[in-house]
């Protein structure tokens, strides 16, 4: 058929098929490929989704385009309403939020995930922190992990992984942390991560809360992601490989995105990539 | 982050030689960025300082809190809510839902476990917050100092209701009956300590429908802030918070007029609103 993607808009479609319909959705600050999945999911995969823009609070916004930061006017354009920022966190500490996008500059086996600062006992790197991140991780029903920046090229022979064993700071909480201490202990009305969504492939979480791979995109393979994850990732036990986003959601991405503002989550080598439909898609 | 952060008044306390601040919020990144290249925060409690995708890290906060200089007490959106919905409610705690097990429990000693009195399970309790000073921009106030915030208020209206003092910069100062034609007021005047008028306040960031956010202008202050403190003082710090004695000569260095009517282009169309966040290249 000679269907083509860019990696940006594949992981846009595959972010918005976590969602459900009929539940309430928000979605952070900088995280464009997140939004723009979400007005995805809406208009294609779950029309009674009921979307908060992030920042501005605004309900089910039908805006012209996507600007380069998140709280802009242009966002909460033909809103039908706005929640404040206490009635959308209040509804998630009652567990009426259906589910939440998370990321970090560290995600880990766990599902832990850390945007707070890197280093344990001292402080190496100051992250710009989590926003209301930590509050959503615990009582969102559900959560979807992304990151667009899996693959982590070594900088003078050192890696620093994304997807690391442990992080050095849990900001948002996972099925358990360092303590082994789990999300039902606490009393938390939120499942957890249920996939993370990355550049490499798509993961979800088996019975013990552990991080499993579930499948690849048409460039990617088992040994990238070995070689870019700190840890050995569980496997499901076949790892197919994704179809790419119809034509009618290619036409609603390019529409709404004409400045590309999604493509700065991606580092610049995967920016111009292209990807092309491989033969056994698996619809995932 | 990129609206309505009380810009103007910002530079003003950085021109009265104020410094030692305890800062507290939720998502920001210019404002308090500012405030730390200029020495001025010795401890940060908000949930989020940084520029987005847009320009990333903020580089002065990140070298403040690295070096020491800042002490950091990172707070959560939730959290700082239930503690400002505390202060106002004349609460000594508010319980919250979330946090515990996270390290932010860990690293704020003063956040409690307790067992509830009626189901008998462990529940995070936070202190009431009641800040010192509240520093806000809105578009309007009226002479009796009612404000109106156009848009989003995020957390300004609970942090008036919570601070000691409130200040407040507004675009416009307009009787009350054009206020209340304009749609009322968001925040009681009894509320607001002090108000003044000073247009395009907010500016770098945006104030709708006044006019956008001056993404090159934020450019130009993020090359100078990449570049460590030293060059930051030289190359930002110096032209347009220092040697502007006042508003009016700021609003001068950065393009004056023709700045203005740039940033004000965007209701013309979705065109020339897209046109002011196109990449410099």
């Amino acid at each position: 058929m000679g269907k083509n993607c860019t990696l940006g808009e594949l992981l846009i479609d595959q972010l918005a098929r976590t969602v459900e319909d009929d539940t309430l959705v928000f979605h952070g600050f900088g995280s464009p490929l997140v939004q723009i999945a979400l007005h995805v999911a809406k208009r294609v995969y779950t029309p009674n989704l009921v979307l908060v823009a992030g920042a501005t609070y605004g309900v089910n916004p039908d805006p012209p385009f996507i600007a380069p930061t998140t709280n802009d006017w242009v966002h909460d354009r033909n809103s039908e309403c706005h929640l404040s920022i206490g009635e959308l966190f209040d509804l998630s500490a009652s567990g009426r939020l259906g589910r939440m996008f998370l990321s970090g500059l560290q995600i880990d086996r766990w599902g832990n995930t850390n945007v707070t600062q890197l280093g344990r006992k001292t402080l190496k790197l100051k992250l710009p922190g989590g926003g209301g991140a930590c509050n959503l991780s615990c009582n969102a029903k559900n959560i979807t992990l992304w990151t667009a920046a899996h693959r982590s090229e070594p900088v003078k022979g050192k890696r620093r992984y994304r997807i690391v064993s442990q992080c050095d700071y849990v900001t948002g909480f996972g099925h358990k942390n360092a303590d082994g201490i789990t999300r039902r202990q606490l009393g938390y009305l939120g499942n957890g991560p249920q996939c993370l969504v990355t550049d490499l492939g798509v993961f979800d979480f088996d019975q013990d809360g552990h991080l499993r791979l579930n499948v690849l995109y048409p460039h990617t393979t088992v040994d990238d992601v070995l070689e870019n994850t700190e840890f050995e990732p569980r496997m499901k036990k076949e790892v197919k490989t994704v179809s790419l986003p119809s034509l009618e959601v290619l036409s609603i991405i390019r529409k709404l995105d004409p400045l590309r503002i999604h493509e700065k989550e991606l580092s610049p080598g995967d920016r111009s990539l292209t990807l092309e439909e491989p033969k056994n898609a698996a619809i995932c | 982050m990129s609206s309505r952060e009380p810009m103007a008044l910002i530079r003003s306390i950085i021109r009265n030689r104020v410094n030692g601040l305890t800062v507290v919020g939720s998502a920001h990144g210019i404002d308090i960025d500012l405030l730390c290249g200029a020495n001025a925060v010795s401890a940060s409690q908000e949930s989020y300082v940084g520029f987005e995708q847009d320009f990333g890290m903020a580089h002065n906060y990140r070298r403040g809190c690295e070096s020491g200089e800042i002490e950091i007490q990172d707070n959560c959106c939730y959290t700082l809510v239930q503690q400002l919905r505390a202060s106002i409610q004349g609460l000594p705690f508010m319980p919250i839902q979330s946090v515990r097990g996270t390290d932010f429990e860990k690293n704020h000693p003063s956040y409690k476990t307790i067992q509830s009195p009626y189901s008998g399970e462990d529940i995070l309790v936070v202190p009431p917050l009641t800040p010192d000073v509240a520093i806000i921009h809105a578009q309007y106030a009226d002479l009796h100092g009612n404000l109106r915030i156009e848009g989003p208020p995020v957390v300004d209206l609970l942090f008036a209701q919570a601070s000691r003092t409130v200040l407040a910069t507004v675009e416009k100062i307009v009787t009350n009956e054009e206020l209340k034609r304009l749609g009322g007021a968001n925040i009681p005047y009894f509320y607001v300590s002090y108000i003044a008028e000073a247009p395009m306040g907010a500016h770098p960031t945006a104030c709708y429908p006044f006019y956008a956010y001056d993404r090159e202008h934020t450019e130009l202050y993020m090359s100078a802030a990449k570049e460590g403190s030293t060059a930051f003082k030289k190359k930002y710090l110096k032209d347009f918070v220092y040697e502007c004695e006042s508003h009016e000569e700021y609003l001068h260095r950065i393009g004056g007029e023709d700045t203005r009517v740039r940033l004000s282009s965007w209701k013309e169309s979705t065109d020339a609103w897209m046109e002011l966040y196109k990449e410099s290249t």
